[in-house]
């Protein structure tokens, strides 16, 4: 039987905004992982951020917090240090991590718990009308900035490199194929794996959208060298360089639920805090 | 009999080797010790000391007089010879400084000497202490030998133990069964971290810093999410930064433990001294309207009692517990004959993830825990966080220790006071006409203490803040402004001498 992923709440993204093709992945890259009998329904646990794709909570049939703006990544830890044996998802946006919570964001590659960053980058603050976010590009014009952005914008994959990040991948909002498979292979990295999900805003922004034709796919890549020059050829900020999707970089380091003798005594006998 | 020592020097010197060595021996010897620590923030040099009370009954203050003074420097006895007693003795390291490391050992074994202390009593708590201890005992007998017996005191059959607030919190939380510890350093919290950290996989929880109080609040009520009994903890900046995830626990109703260990402020003030007056933050922090529980425990007895209360009134109503602790009683050490009462015990019964589906949100819900703008849940979940707090002001009236009554019962004279500094009231009045009202639980406040002000014709409030927080408390609680107002709010807590001429000056 496939399992019922939806929820009875009403979907209030914009008609035709890529957020929904990031939810129809996520169902089911899911869906497959139950399917398979690795793993239950109830084995999984979300938290998303505020923002616009942080409604992706609403729509998914999971257990899960939603949390406060910027602090998703620290919650979803805990929630894996409350129980080691859960598959942990963390969803959120650019504004959400690059900005308010960037502190947890490179902390996150330093701990590498066992879980999955999802980040809907849009290069914009959506949900409250179209701010500037760190990944913005520089000219960007907006209400609360009409001088437009002065900055050059932050490169995350670069950041996630030098931040000693074992899982860094890139994938297309408007390629479900790619993202179920980007996801999937996310899910399965023992460590921090985060992937950053081009998203564009229909309403916020236009101008850093439509950037398909600059995209190509990669293979798997351990090299750190390579992944640096990977991350080096889009700087988020021009309309040329090319987007390399796929995973820039994969590595393997122990996880704190293997390091930690507490964490990993209750991941080997598959036991709760409370049992212990 | 009450006799007071003050043991300084640098900070390094190693003084509080020379107070945990006398009141290890005095304890033993059936003698109460209270020891208060007087430190700056630096690691090396400047200025340290120790008030060592000591007394045949049991005590919870250090007087301002002393009656010996133990110098590791010459600082020292510039900055408390005026402090010393008629007749007062004054030793200095000097006198020991062939003894190298082990100077403090023999500053010890001087007092030993002068209290007429056996030697082998000191010479068995060096060994419990030093596996190697033959140089140890030798200095030990240096210091011992170079005194007269000054104040003779004669072995008692009391047997009590030496405990901080801070020890307390851990014990508190183990009782409880605390799986996890997730915060950040800061003093005064810091050492209940460390209580927790020494043994952790032994006692099979686990302590975790995080990058910064923000991710220790959250990560917390995620791990609590998930089922564990978790706690963090911080002093009052690390507190304002977690306000935020208070908030959020008032909404997502996600189980939450606090240890709120005040310190002067505002902004960083004086980081290693103390202050009352982060009551107010305790009430309120977090945006919106939503229920908390507020404790302050006066002494180590009752933190370990309260922190078990906190934990348990946290899971059971599944709402925010704040236990307000300060420096003083966090980092002094008291001795007691009192045990605490049977924990209440818990165990973690709600819908958890990897068991059920189960939502929770820092959005307003509807009953699949999804997101909802609707006016009629609005209200309905606001009436609900709302009808629970009175279910959990009845229930603590009911279960729990509230307010405490002591002294003299029958007086017209009332003390009000709270925390840290029940233990200098309580000392205080054991030679006065009065009774002293002590506040325990902060929120919910007990309707008792309306009842308490009315029959009493003098209120005297004691608190070591600026504006008398507990006394604003009171009078929003029950419309009586208490007149009468000690408050101290230099960084030190009251001492016991200083205290009794004040409160004996107003009654
Ligand atoms: C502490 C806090 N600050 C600000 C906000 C307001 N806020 C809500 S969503 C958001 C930005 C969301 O941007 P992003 O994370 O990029 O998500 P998007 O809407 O673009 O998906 C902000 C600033 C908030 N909810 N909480
Ligand atoms: S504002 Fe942009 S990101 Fe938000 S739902 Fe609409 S299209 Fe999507």
């Amino acid at each position: 039987m496939k399992p019922n992923l939806n929820t009875k709440s009403e979907n209030t993204w914009c008609p035709g905004c890529p957020n929904h093709m990031i939810l129809e992945s996520v169902k089911q890259t899911i869906v497959k992982l139950i399917q398979s009998g690795k793993h239950k329904q109830t084995d999984f646990a979300i938290t998303t951020d505020i923002g616009c794709h942080a409604k992706i909570f609403d729509y998914l049939n999971l257990s899960g917090i939603n949390c406060l703006h910027g602090r998703a990544i620290p919650t979803a830890i805990g929630i894996k240090m409350g129980n080691p044996n859960l598959k942990v998802l963390t969803f959120a946006g650019d504004g959400a991590v690059y900005a308010e919570g960037i502190s947890h964001f490179i902390h996150a590659f330093k701990y590498n718990a066992d879980m999955t960053l999802i980040l809907h980058d849009n290069q914009s603050f959506s949900l409250t009308t179209g701010q500037p976010t760190p990944t913005s590009q520089r000219g960007y014009i907006s209400k609360s900035a009409p001088l437009g952005v002065f900055d050059k914008p932050m490169n995350p994959i670069k950041l996630a490199l030098a931040s000693n990040a074992t899982f860094i991948a890139r994938t297309n909002a408007r390629d479900v194929p790619h993202m179920v498979e980007t996801f999937t292979k996310a899910i399965a990295h023992k460590g921090f794996s985060f992937v950053e999900v081009i998203q564009d805003c229909l309403i916020f922004n236009p101008d850093a959208n439509n950037k398909d034709k600059q995209m190509y796919k990669i293979k798997t890549n351990t090299n750190k060298k390579i992944a640096e020059k990977l991350a080096d050829e889009f700087d988020y900020n021009s309309k040329r360089g090319k987007i390399s999707l796929g995973i820039i970089y994969q590595s393997k380091e122990p996880t704190p639920e293997k390091k930690w003798p507490q964490l990993s005594e209750l991941l080997r006998s598959k036991k709760l805090w409370r049992d212990k | 009999m009450r006799l007071n020592i003050i043991i300084g020097g640098k900070a390094g010197q190693g003084i509080n080797k020379v107070s945990q060595i006398v009141s290890n021996v005095l304890v033993g010897y059936g003698y109460f010790t209270f020891n208060y620590r007087d430190y700056q923030s630096l690691i090396r040099g400047g200025h340290n000391f120790n008030t060592l009370s000591i007394s045949d009954v049991q005590i919870e203050s250090h007087e301002a007089r002393a009656d010996i003074l133990i110098a590791l420097d010459e600082r020292t006895i510039k900055t408390h010879r005026q402090a010393l007693k008629k007749n007062g003795l004054i030793i200095t390291a000097d006198e020991f400084k062939n003894e190298g490391r082990n100077i403090n050992i023999s500053l010890a074994g001087a007092l030993i000497k002068i209290f007429g202390i056996p030697l082998v009593e000191l010479e068995k708590e060096i060994k419990s202490q030093f596996k190697e201890f033959d140089k140890a005992i030798i200095s030990a007998k240096k210091g011992y030998d170079s005194q007269k017996i000054i104040h003779q005191l004669k072995k008692l059959n009391n047997k009590p133990s030496i405990l901080s607030g801070s020890q307390a919190i851990a014990i508190g939380a183990k009782n409880s069964g605390l799986d996890l510890y997730i915060a950040y350093p800061m003093t005064p919290a810091t050492n209940a971290m460390n209580e927790l950290a020494k043994d952790q996989v032994e006692n099979k929880l686990m302590v975790f810093q995080a990058e910064n109080e923000i991710a220790a609040a959250n990560m917390a009520l995620g791990a609590s999410f998930a089922g564990a009994k978790t706690m963090t903890g911080t002093s009052g900046g690390g507190f304002d930064l977690m306000g935020e995830t208070f908030s959020l626990q008032g909404i997502s109703e996600i189980p939450l433990t606090v240890y709120l260990a005040s310190r002067p402020g505002p902004g960083t003030g004086v980081p290693t001294y103390t202050a009352q007056s982060d009551l107010n933050v305790a009430l309120r922090a977090g945006h919106g309207e939503f229920p908390r529980v507020v404790v302050a425990p006066g002494n180590p007895t009752e933190t370990i009692e309260k922190t078990s209360e906190a934990l348990y009134l946290a899971e059971k109503f599944r709402t925010l517990s704040i236990i307000l602790s300060d420096k003083h009683l966090a980092e002094s050490e008291f001795s007691s004959v009192e045990s605490s009462n049977k924990t209440p015990k818990f165990k973690i019964i709600r819908k958890i993830p990897g068991k059920n589906l189960v939502k929770n949100s820092s959005y307003e819900t509807d009953k699949f825990g999804n997101s909802t703008e609707s006016y009629r849940l609005t209200t309905e979940n606001a009436n609900r966080r709302l009808a629970k707090y009175a279910t959990l002001k009845d229930f603590i009236k009911d279960k729990f220790e509230m307010i405490k009554i002591h002294g003299n019962e029958k007086s017209k004279n009332l003390i009000v006071g709270w925390g840290s500094t029940s233990g200098v009231i309580k000392d205080v009045i054991k030679d006065l006409d009065a009774k002293f009202l002590q506040v325990l639980y902060m929120k919910p406040l007990s309707n008792r203490i309306k009842k308490e002000l009315q029959e009493a014709d003098n209120v005297i409030l004691v608190e070591c803040n600026l504006t008398g927080q507990l006394g604003r408390l009171i009078r929003e609680k029950t419309g009586i402004k208490i007149e009468n107002r000690l408050l101290k709010y230099n960084g030190r807590p009251f001492h016991t001498d200083e205290l009794k001429n004040l409160i004996e000056g107003m009654i």
